[in-house]
């Protein structure tokens, strides 16, 4: 059915650049690769046709469940096309172009349309966004200390969090005997001279995504206190505050004292205050820093109430990028501090499915808890 | 190789392996194109079996090797055997050997513990090798995996290089604790086996376990299909549909009731949470199952 004036060759070599278009990782190491898994099968039958491509093509679940539709697509517009004897090479392959056309336009309208929707939502937001600069000062002076302090053993635990994995190592304190054995065998296999090694330090990289946004005012100097003194005790720390966007401030908080840090601070935020858009800025924290900074020794800490002003519906995307490649996702909320609280803000419900520790954090004693999470 | 798609999904089925024509298309041209094969899906779904199936299809050896973190070479590959390599040294200390002899025996063959990598590789038969739960591993194991699997020789500075005498046929399967990487993806043929569906499910149960009765093994089946449709922290799987349909049947009892399913719910959950969260639901879960049972008897 397939093969009528067409070569079976060409084709499957079009269907696969088909594919590429469609987010597929396609080389020229798949193509030979789907043309020799041919040799093998009885390509007369469509079903074993799809499905021994579909074996050969796919490299992960998405793909799989997409294989289906592109599969069908692309050989019924080539039918057609070989239907109305029009065989001519271009002709062979109109729907990725029109395809191609059709998502260029679709994503040119998405660009179009979210960014007067962006503006327009901002504005809105700028309005109940408090202008007045807030005045970190409050922060109990005497607090800082005991905060200080008890971070920095927090710090210590996770710097001293061992690998598995060992290195060579004069100070070590177990004897690294294939090293021992083959130093020694010089000098007549007599053990004099004994080589150590010890385990491999663990760095465990942490990330802070604050949420600064007025539901969480009350908070608001805790969570400065929190950052700064993390950031203090434990240099692998990226410390990043969002409302209605996000903002890196590591830099800020490390090389300051507090009082200047938050002078600095609030010099430069008059955003703070205002709302929340909790995925808009987890997709663009993904799409900015993730790669970079997100790995499986990173331990991800989001200080939020969970209310989202802006679009839930991106926060699983994001979330679960999260939750793939880092270690471990911790959701530090102050409300969960109370009794009768229920994490049933939306963009708590959205975000719960997650996370791995939903935990309170508002006031010293929730935050000592916190060792036994990381 | 001269194995044919129909003995594939023969093979797979006298050994007791319910599969579809996607299993049984993966696994055929896996062995034909010698690629290794990814096999991903949530626990319980038969991912391992595929791979002992495999191995018993094509009459030969399993060699496993279980991923965990911190997995390293030693583990994987080879391991000198320090004790006697010093007791070796002791022994043949006032010997006439010179240094170099001496030296040349104890990293020899009979002084090296062999590792399922370097077993896989070194095996009289082309074996078939599992490497379970690959995103258990952490990524330092996964770049030196792919390191092996592209070139199927290992280098052991003591001794040489050893080149494989057969390429194993390779199994990898994971259930997505941890997203792998392109290039490992790309050095694979990949799978993805889901929970099965009702009729696949009750075949399953029905060729495991001849003796069942139909009725219990429907119902069974029906409230293992009514159960994954809740969020539960750990969603039963395969093997746990088996568990129960085994353990109901050795309590001789030939319908499931209220008290029956809160007795046994411990073979099918294996959370507390999951346990109570079921507990609280069952009168609308027996409710849902039965008017199925009731459905597909009629």
């Amino acid at each position: 059915m397939l093969i009528r004036q067409t070569s079976l060759t060409a084709n499957i070599v079009q269907f696969c650049r088909y594919l590429r278009q469609h987010d597929f990782t396609m080389g020229v190491e798949e193509e030979s690769l789907a043309l020799n898994a041919l040799k093998h099968i009885d390509y007369r039958s469509r079903d074993v046709f799809k499905q021994a491509l579909r074996a050969v093509l796919c490299r992960s679940r998405s793909q799989v469940s997409a294989f289906d539709q592109l599969f069908a697509d692309y050989w019924k517009e080539l039918e057609k096309a070989v239907d109305a004897k029009t065989v001519q090479k271009e002709k062979k392959e109109p729907k990725p172009m029109q395809q191609q056309a059709q998502a260029f336009k679709a994503l040119k309208s998405w660009l179009h349309g979210n960014k007067t929707d962006e503006t327009e939502t901002t504005a809105a937001y700028s309005l109940h966004e408090s202008l007045s600069r807030k005045d970190f000062s409050m922060v109990a002076p005497d607090e800082l200390p005991e905060l200080t302090q008890y971070l920095k053993a927090l710090a210590k635990r996770l710097a001293a969090h061992t690998n598995r994995r060992y290195r060579a190592d004069a100070g070590g304190n177990k004897p690294d005997l294939r090293k021992t054995l083959r130093n020694n065998m010089r000098r007549g296999g007599e053990l004099l001279q004994l080589a150590w090694r010890k385990r491999k330090p663990n760095r465990t990289r942490l990330v802070l995504l604050c949420d600064v946004s007025q539901s969480m005012e009350l908070y608001t100097s805790f969570l400065l206190q929190f950052m700064y003194g993390f950031q203090q005790a434990y240099s692998r720390t990226q410390t990043f505050a969002f409302g209605t966007t996000l903002q890196e401030i590591t830099p800020v908080l490390a090389k300051n004292d507090f009082a200047t840090a938050m002078r600095k601070i609030s010099s430069q935020n008059q955003g703070w205050s205002g709302g929340t858009r909790i995925g808009t800025c987890l997709m663009h924290f993904v799409s900015q820093y993730g790669k970079r900074l997100i790995n499986k020794k990173t331990v991800v800490i989001i200080l939020s109430d969970g209310w989202d002003q802006g679009d839930t519906s991106v926060i699983p995307e994001s979330m679960g990028w999260l939750k793939t490649h880092s270690r471990k996702i911790i959701w530090l909320n102050p409300l969960a501090g109370f009794d009768r609280y229920q994490p049933d803000t939306a963009g708590m419900q959205a975000a719960l499915p997650y996370i791995h520790v939903l935990a309170p954090v508002h006031n010293l004693q929730s935050l000592r808890r916190l060792a036994q999470y990381l | 190789m001269n194995i044919k798609l129909d003995d594939i999904k023969s093979m797979l089925s006298t050994q007791g392996y319910i599969t579809d024509e996607r299993v049984a298309m993966s696994v055929y041209l896996s062995l034909q194109l010698e690629k290794p094969l990814l096999i991903e899906g949530p626990a319980g779904v038969g991912k391992t079996e595929i791979a002992k199936v495999m191995a018993r299809a094509l009459e030969t050896d399993l060699i496993r090797l279980q991923c965990y973190e911190g997995l390293d070479a030693t583990h994987a590959l080879y391991e000198w055997n320090y004790q006697r390599q010093l007791l070796h040294l002791k022994m043949t200390e006032h010997g006439k050997q010179s240094l170099e002899e001496r030296e040349k025996t104890i990293f020899s063959d009979s002084f090296l513990m062999k590792r399922p990598l370097l077993q896989a590789i070194t095996h009289h038969k082309k074996p078939v090798l599992l490497i379970d739960e690959i995103d258990r591993s952490d990524e330092e194991f996964e770049s030196f995996l792919l390191e092996v699997l592209s070139d199927w020789q290992i280098t052991i500075p003591e001794t040489g290089t050893i080149l494989a005498t057969h390429i194993p046929q390779v199994i990898l399967t994971g259930n997505r604790t941890r997203e792998l990487s392109e290039a490992l993806r790309r050095r694979c043929l990949y799978l993805y086996i889901d929970y099965p569906g009702f009729e696949k499910e009750w075949l399953i149960v029905k060729t495991r376990l001849p003796d069942m009765d139909a009725k219990l093994a429907t119902e069974i089946c029906n409230f293992m299909q009514a159960l994954r449709q809740m969020q539960l922290e750990k969603t039963p799987g395969v093997s746990e549909t088996l568990d129960w349909a085994l353990a109901l049947s050795g309590l001789h009892i030939d319908h499931l009731d209220k008290t029956i399913i809160e007795q046994t719910l411990g073979v099918v959950l294996k959370d507390w949470r999951d346990t109570r969260q079921v507990q609280l639901s069952l009168s609308e879960l027996m409710e849902k199952t039965g008017v199925i049972s009731k459905l597909v008897n009629t």
